[in-house]
């Protein structure tokens, strides 16, 4: 059982194997100082030993920092759960990584499309909110009598994977899927508010073509300005968003047929 | 194991599996390369290298046919605005289908609706590279799709009007104006590029042709559900299907059998 001790001294053995642990022994049976600790931690993954020296003081009160940190490998995290016991587990949302302020903050950002955006607001891929507001433009949908759930899922799987081809495309920094599912996902927001309308009134009158324009211009004025915020593409602001209005269209196509 | 392979033991056991490994290996290594070298989505890079104002002005281009042919004409191979005018035609078949609630028996309106523009696009725009080729055209692959999807403007255009004002004539008059005006622009830079009298007249020939079918094909195949719906719209002062001749055999048959009775009553 001593192999939990030196869990204490070296947090972010991201790769230990049945191996490492009678080498693991030996080396800290002599030594106990972190040099040690280091080089054996050379041997698997430098980023993971610049952080055990630092977190050795934050390890079990707060994890807040954690989940900032984009390099965060998710082995690691389950390493630390292993070794703290049940009692100084971190909280399951810390865990699953949902941080309700940050998801909060993101939204505030898509609501107010006039504001500037932070560029590094995207750094962290957080599909929780995505998720979240895609389930509630499905239930509003179901709220106005349409079970539209597989064409909700369809059309943003599909938009995504056409959003992230084109982006790589017109950007010469890459993006990842998730960054791009993670922006459309938030700026849906709009949409759910128009479907939420749809059950009190039917949009097929000419308000209703004009509500539609109007939600599907603030959701792709939305997108873009995170989009080209995040990715540096200043000047080319109306070229990404007139492929996220047509995305945005389909939906409200969903929503108001 | 006991260095078994295949049924080969000892030496040869261990000599097929090695064959086999190396091989393994340099399929791997081949298809690797070919995967990298072909599905590469870099290489399609510059040509979505825009400006909103270059978009801008060469979708006023395409309408506008220039009448110099004795040189050849630029051709801007850009694939960003094609791309976009494709989905856009998209999303405005879309929209007529669902409000003239068109059925699709096999298959989706969604995948109707891309299968149609991006079969056009990519199928027109190959074979008339093929024909290009054929006829000694210089234009590039890349720019024959850029011309093509451009002209598709004129396209967006009258079916966004036609499938929101349901007046056949207004349709007759965009086909015309606004189709002709497209499809002369394409004619005029494929002659500036062409030599031969009969050349061009292939060339010009196959693309108009092409070009203005498909916008009659779009605006009666995804829309003709509206007429009917119009039509018993009308309110109490229009009898419905009054240009239909029709014999509802129910009433017939009423009719045959009073008269029938009529006619033996009197006898």
């Amino acid at each position: 059982m001593s192999n939990f001790e030196q869990f204490h001294f070296d947090f972010y053995q991201s790769n230990y194997t049945i191996d490492d642990q009678e080498e693991g022994c030996n080396s800290y049976g002599s030594n106990e100082n972190l040099s040690g600790s280091t080089k054996s931690q050379t041997r698997e993954q430098p980023p993971a030993g610049a952080f055990a020296p630092s977190d050795m003081f934050l390890s079990p009160k707060s994890y807040t920092g954690q989940i900032l940190q984009p390099t965060q490998s998710p082995d690691t995290l389950s390493h630390l759960d292993y070794a703290d016991g049940f009692d100084e587990e971190p909280p399951l949302l810390e865990e699953l990584g949902i941080n309700f302020e940050h998801i909060w903050q993101k939204t505030l950002t898509v609501l107010n499309p006039m504001k500037p955006a932070d560029g590094s607001i995207m750094n962290e891929t957080d599909l929780t909110g995505p998720i979240i507001f895609c389930l509630a433009l499905g239930t509003t949908l179901l709220l106005a009598g349409k079970v539209h759930f597989g064409y909700v899922y369809g059309t943003s799987a599909i938009g995504c994977l056409v959003m992230h081809a084109l982006l790589n495309l017109m950007s010469d920094l890459g993006v990842s899927h998730g960054c791009v599912a993670s922006v459309l996902g938030y700026c849906l927001l709009p949409m759910v508010i128009l479907s939420s309308s749809a059950v009190v009134f039917s949009l097929q009158g000419i308000p209703g073509i004009f509500l539609a324009l109007f939600i599907i211009g603030w959701c792709s004025l939305s997108a873009s300005k995170i989009f080209t915020s995040a990715l540096a593409m200043e000047g080319q602001q109306l070229l990404i968003a007139y492929p996220c209005a047509l995305l945005y269209g389909l939906f409200a196509l969903l929503t108001v047929f | 194991e006991d260095g078994e392979f295949l049924g080969m033991k000892g030496l040869r056991g261990q000599l097929g599996r090695q064959v086999a490994d190396q091989m393994w290996q340099v399929g791997k290594r081949q298809a690797s390369k070919a995967f990298s070298l072909y599905a590469n989505i870099d290489i399609l890079r510059p040509y979505f290298d825009v400006e909103p104002v270059q978009v801008r002005a060469r979708l006023l281009e395409s309408m506008i046919p220039v009448k110099m042919i004795n040189f050849p004409q630029k051709i801007a191979g850009e694939l960003y605005g094609p791309l976009m005018l494709v989905f856009t035609l998209v999303a405005i078949l879309l929209h007529g289908m669902k409000t003239s609630d068109t059925i699709i028996r096999e298959g989706t309106l969604m995948g109707t609706a891309i299968g149609t523009c991006f079969g056009y696009w990519l199928g027109v725009s190959s074979f008339m590279y093929f024909l290009a080729y054929l006829c000694n055209a210089q234009i590039t692959m890349v720019q024959m799709l850029s011309l093509l999807g451009y002209g598709l403007f004129g396209h967006c255009i009258t079916l966004f009007v036609t499938y929101n004002i349901h007046f056949h004539s207004l349709f007759y008059i965009f086909w015309l104006v606004v189709g002709g005006l497209s499809t002369l622009r394409m004619v005029a830079v494929l002659v500036s590029r062409t030599v031969g009298h009969t050349q061009r007249l292939i060339l010009c020939g196959t693309i108009a042709a092409l070009h203005m079918l498909f916008l009659l094909y779009l605006h009666f195949a995804y829309h003709k559900v509206v007429e009917g719906i119009l039509d018993t719209l009308e309110g109490p002062n229009m009898p419905p299907f009054q240009r239909v001749a029709r014999d509802v055999p129910v009433v017939s048959n009423a009719v045959l059998n009073t008269t029938a009775k009529a006619v033996a009553l009197t006898l």
